[in-house]
């Protein structure tokens, strides 16, 4: 065999076990065939070879080895009769005849590696059984022996088998206790739910009764009927209507008689663009048709003066229902809340675990249903509650009220309601507070605005304010409703804040003296003392020709003018420091780790050298800078350690396609390449921190400086009490 | 061959060598041949097995599930695929049979119409064959490793027994009792073998590495025990002194001939003894993978002109030259262990049983029919049919050109 082709034949099989594929690849594989093809000395070559990577201790390596193997098994004899000589081996490895001998990790491709090899085994079996009798041994030792079901798809064995079935005994007792538990849960609970469920059925009877459309729709379209049925439907309605209100309504009906069918729809359909005042409206409403139906009554029996001896009456009945709490229904609701809590938070929860229960451990079927009988009850019951839409808002006011006050509340209530602006009126709001109220700064127009927009808003929501019933709660939500209008830009309200405070700005500015205030403060001196007038001895000194006392002339004394010292008593220092003024701009010169550099110096980074302008990913903008950049960048990355992982990097480039440096890291670190990229890393695992510390800790160099440390210290001992027997004997 | 024939028909050569040279030449052929199987009947690892020396026709097998096979060796057929079938079992249905493993199965060496078994269950039993209910039951305290009936006996019928009692048992066939003990062994014995060549003289080995030889008339203490060191004091360590071995010993064989003994042992090494003296002969026969904490079975060829070894070896058997200690062959058919084999002297066969459940023949190879052929297909083109086997060809494709 020719040297070329054994190097050749080597380095194929070498890149085919090390490639880390799942299959072969077919051009590699058709090379090493047509040289395997030449001679049987070819053939003994792979086979050492094939079996040299058969007992690498990496399943990857193993599965690329077999494929081979059984890429040649089917065509050479020579290479059938040398695998079944070693066929012992051969299972060993592939499909883990020997228990110590376990497949190598990754457990992934260790299964899929067991998987093939079975299949290989049993294909040869099939094909060559006859001829070669060893082969056929070893599959009947995996048959009989190992008890590999050929037939099982996932290949296992009577031991995992065993343990699988092991498992399931175990799984199912688990199942059958938590069954047990649920059905004795449901059973006790079973009860409760029940008249849970009851209560809240009546609950919601009591708020609001039960209304079928199909009833309505069913219903002749002749006007007398309809009205009977309506007013019978309707009657249940009334025992809604508060006792207080009787007469306020009573007042109402008579100003509305004359609104007509058409507009009673017309204010159907503003009803349920205000849900605020839906009460109100759903009782006017109510009222409405009684009215309505009364008075088609009295001239259907008159029946003279009609057109026609049958209408048509649309009647819009509003599905979505609101129901809001007040002082009658409160007791109902608050119970209502308290079983819808009940059964949303508590029973709800425990019905769709046993369910699940149930239906994981296949229970019977009887118990299945009545769960789930229980969870539809439920389910049904809440929907009902949602549809409901009650309003529960005041509520937690209102229980607090009534915890402090008592019975009475409610008739203070009513005293207080007398005056509806209250919240707007504020007489002792001081100056400087005025702008947060959203008031006029001047104290004689405070409550104007607000009043006559409160009460603008109040025609247009209630025709009545003052007598509404429920006035506290209302005035609030009118405040908040107030608050919101400011808040939204498009409302009047918010304008006239706006201006309000642009006014008020601007006196602000005209009537300040802002000159003075600008002036500095500076300390007194001489300059300031002569301001606008000369200096009369300034820089002036006497000045002695002679020194001695007694021996000059008199006339010999002279003043002489000092020039600095004139300079220095007319001028005066100032030390500027000027304002701090933040520095507003950031380096945003480009990290490694993607980001903008976020220093914030006023003229020089002390990583990114001067501040520049940058564009938003950080490169400079001008060209000369962007080139003195890259030069630095490329001269420091040759002066970078080679701690970066080439591997690492082309990865991330190839996720964002940037350009991080990485074919030049790699073609630095040529030693630090791995070998064979594909095949998965198995020491990755072992560089867990235990590991490392393991490394450091049990380091040879480690223990012997330990060992010496520890034998000084001995050593001392001997040393100092070696004559004393009792310290000797230590 | 046709040299050594001249020679004999011209009186140059002693018969005999003419068959030692052919009984070599087969042995040296011993492959795993397609044409002849056993029956598979056991369901689990085969201890032991044993081969008649009467006719060398009928074979014992004893497994680890308690069952005892009788095989049927002979080819009556004439065609050269032979199944040796299995003649008479005794199953698990048996009533009498053994109740957990069977470790050692023997002929009586004068009449296939007895044999006698030996197991786990702390009994042997002697069977009867024909109606395979046992003549006789012998309870030992312990569990039973092995036991030997003498060969060549004519003045005695003692089977030598040992058990996890050190103490060596002598049961007596005539009386059906144990008539008497040899103490010396300090652990279990794991094998015991009575010489081929002089009736009285035994030799047990056991795990506490000694082995000894008894002459059975002396009983009151051993007659030798081998040494390896051969006396040398100064290479033995104290606590080695009269050890064949530094661990259990498992195995032992005489030669043929009974001039010689061989021991095996857990320290992986087989050692060949002078039968006579008890001096270590020192052939190295290198390492011998042995992990059996049981009686290892192994067996030496007959009437061939180099003797050879063929002992178990992991999950093959190892063929050694007897006096050199020369590696021959690995003999690789089993997938499991290998724990006895049994050579058939007329034939020169080999027959092995493992713990893969599997009895193998090793059959002499005298030619290679599939070289001829081969060449014969050659000869004729590829195309043209053969009578070979179809697996045996090669298949290459022809797109890989």
């Amino acid at each position: 065999m020719d040297p070329s082709q054994r190097d050749r034949l080597s380095q194929l099989v070498e890149e085919l076990t090390m490639s880390g594929q799942l299959q072969l690849n077919q051009e590699k594989m058709k090379e090493i065939k047509k040289i395997c093809k030449m001679s049987n000395d070819c053939i003994d070559h792979v086979y050492h070879l094939v079996m040299s990577q058969l007992n690498q201790d990496h399943s990857e390596i193993r599965l690329s080895a077999l494929q081979i193997t059984n890429e040649l098994f089917s065509r050479s004899h020579h290479f059938r009769t040398l695998v079944v000589n070693n066929f012992q081996e051969v299972l060993e490895l592939t499909v883990e005849t020997d228990s110590e001998q376990p497949l190598p990790p990754p457990k992934e491709v260790a299964r899929k590696l067991r998987a093939l090899a079975i299949q290989t085994v049993q294909a040869w079996y099939s094909s060559y059984g006859e001829a070669y009798k060893k082969l056929a041994l070893g599959y009947h030792f995996l048959k009989k022996v190992k008890k590999v079901d050929f037939q099982d798809t996932e290949a296992r064995t009577e031991v995992e088998r065993t343990r699988e079935a092991e498992r399931h005994r175990r799984m199912e007792a688990i199942y059958k206790e938590r069954v047990e538990a649920a059905s004795k849960d449901m059973e006790d609970l079973y009860q409760e739910i029940e008249t849970t469920l009851k209560e809240m059925e009546s609950c919601m009877k009591l708020l609001f009764p039960e209304f079928d459309d199909t009833d309505i729709q069913s219903r002749p379209q002749i006007f007398q009927s309809a009205s009977e049925c309506e007013s019978a439907d309707e009657q249940p309605c009334c025992s809604r209507d508060l006792a207080e209100d009787g007469k306020e309504t009573m007042i109402k009906e008579k100003q509305e008689e004359k609104i007509c069918a058409e507009e009673t729809r017309d204010e159907d359909d503003h009803m349920t663009d205000r849900p605020a005042k839906k009460l109100e409206e759903e009782e006017d409403d109510e009222e409405e048709e009684e009215g309505h139906n009364e008075d088609e009554g009295d001239s259907f029996i008159r029946s003279s003066g009609l057109i026609s001896h049958s209408y048509s009456l649309d009647l819009t009945i509003n599905p979505d229902l609101r129901i809001k709490e007040n002082e009658d229904n409160e007791a109902v609701v608050s119970t209502l809340i308290e079983l819808h809590r009940l059964l949303s938070s508590k029973h709800l929860p425990a019905v769709q675990g046993w369910i699940q229960v149930f239906t994981k451990s296949g229970a019977e079927q009887q118990l299945i249903r009545r769960a789930l009988y229980l969870k539809q009850s439920i389910e049904a019951a809440l929907q009902k509650h949602e549809e409901l839409h009650i309003d529960y808002k005041s509520r937690v006011r209102r229980v607090m009220k009534a915890s402090s006050d008592g019975e009475d509340d409610d008739n203070d209530d009513d005293d207080f309601e007398e005056v509806p602006e209250k919240e707007g009126y504020e007489p002792n709001i001081p100056e400087h507070l005025r702008a947060e109220y959203g008031l006029d700064p001047s104290p004689s127009t405070s409550t104007a605005p607000v009043t006559t927009k409160s009460s603008k808003q109040m025609a247009s929501s209630t025709p009545l304010p003052s007598s509404s019933s429920s006035s506290s709660s209302a005035s609030a939500r009118r405040l908040k409703r107030l608050l919101e209008e400011q808040s939204d830009p498009t409302c009047v309200a918010a304008t006239l804040q706006l201006r309000r405070q642009l006014e008020q700005s601007s006196f602000q500015s005209t009537s300040s003296t802002r000159s003075s205030k600008a002036a500095p403060v500076v300390p007194f001196g001489l300059d300031l003392y002569y301001w606008d007038e000369e200096q009369p001895n300034a820089g002036k000194i006497f000045k002695s020709s002679s020194q001695h006392q007694f021996w000059a002339h008199a006339p010999m004394e002279e003043e002489v003018e000092n020039k600095e010292l004139l300079a220095e008593s007319r001028s005066r220092y100032i030390s500027f420091p000027g304002s701090f003024t933040p520095v507003s701009h950031f380096c945003r010169a480009r990290l490694d780790n993607g980001l903008l550099c976020q220093r914030q110096d006023r003229f020089k980074c002390p990583f990114h050298g001067r501040i520049i302008p940058r564009d938003a990913a950080g490169l400079p903008l001008t060209e000369g800078d962007r080139l003195r950049e890259e030069r630095e960048a490329r001269r420091k990355r040759e002066e970078e350690p080679d701690w970066r992982d080439p591997e690492l990097m082309r990865d991330i480039e190839l996720a964002t396609g940037e350009d991080l440096g990485s074919d030049r890291a790699a073609r630095k670190g040529k030693g630090k390449k791995k070998k064979y990229p594909n095949l998965t890393d198995l020491k990755q695992s072992s560089s867990t921190s235990r590991f490392r510390l393991e490394k450091k800790i049990f380091n040879k160099s480690a223990m012997r400086r330990v060992a010496q440390v520890m034998n000084k210290a001995d050593s001392r001992k001997h040393d100092k009490f070696s004559n004393q027997f009792n310290y000797a004997l230590k | 061959m046709l040299a050594f024939l001249t020679a004999r028909r011209a009186g140059l050569d002693d018969p005999l060598r003419l068959r030692r040279a052919e009984s070599t030449r087969r042995v040296l052929n011993l492959k795993l041949n397609h044409d002849r199987d056993v029956d598979r009947i056991h369901g689990n690892g085969i201890n032991t097995l044993d081969i008649e020396t009467i006719e060398g026709r009928y074979m014992l097998s004893g497994g680890a599930d308690g069952v005892i096979v009788v095989y049927d060796l002979e080819n009556f057929s004439g065609s050269q695929q032979y199944t040796c079938k299995a003649v008479c079992t005794v199953g698990r249905s048996s009533r009498h049979v053994h109740k957990f493993s069977v470790e050692t199965v023997q002929w009586y060496p004068y009449d296939t119409g007895m044999f006698v078994s030996s197991s786990f269950d702390k009994t042997m039993k002697v069977w009867d064959t024909e109606t395979l209910k046992p003549a006789e039951v012998f309870e030992f305290e312990g569990n039973v490793y092995s036991h030997h009936l003498s060969p060549i006996a004519k003045k005695h019928t003692l089977i030598a027994v040992g058990t996890k009692n050190p103490k060596i048992q002598l049961c007596d066939l005539r009386s059906g009792s144990k008539i008497h003990i040899l103490q010396g062994h300090r652990a279990e014995v794991l094998s015991v073998r009575w010489s081929p060549r002089y009736e009285h003289i035994l030799a047990t080995a056991s795990a506490d590495s000694k082995v000894k030889v008894w002459d059975v008339r002396r009983a009151s203490s051993s007659l030798l025990t081998l040494d390896q060191h051969n006396g040398d004091k100064t290479k033995a360590a104290s606590e080695t002194v009269n050890t064949a071995h530094n661990g259990r010993v498992n195995g032992l064989c005489f030669t043929s001939d009974g001039l010689y003994l061989l021991t095996t042992g857990t320290d992986d090494r087989m050692r060949l003894w002078n039968g006579a003296t008890g001096e270590n002969t020192l052939v190295n026969y290198g390492k011998v993978c042995n992990e059996s904490r049981k009686r290892l079975q192994f067996t030496v060829s007959r009437g061939c002109s180099p003797e050879f070894v063929f002992v178990p070896c992991g999950s093959s058997v190892a063929m050694y030259a007897l006096h050199t200690g020369e590696l021959i062959t690995m003999l690789r058919g089993h997938y499991n262990n290998v724990d006895c084999c049994e050579f058939h002297p007329d034939y020169q066969e080999l027959y092995t049983g493992g713990k893969d459940c599997n009895i193998l023949a090793w059959v002499p190879v005298l030619r290679d029919p599939d070289e001829e052929e081969e060449s014969n297909c050659v000869n004729k083109g590829v195309q043209g049919p053969s009578s070979v086997n179809p697996a045996f060809q090669d298949a290459w494709s022809s797109d890989e050109d």
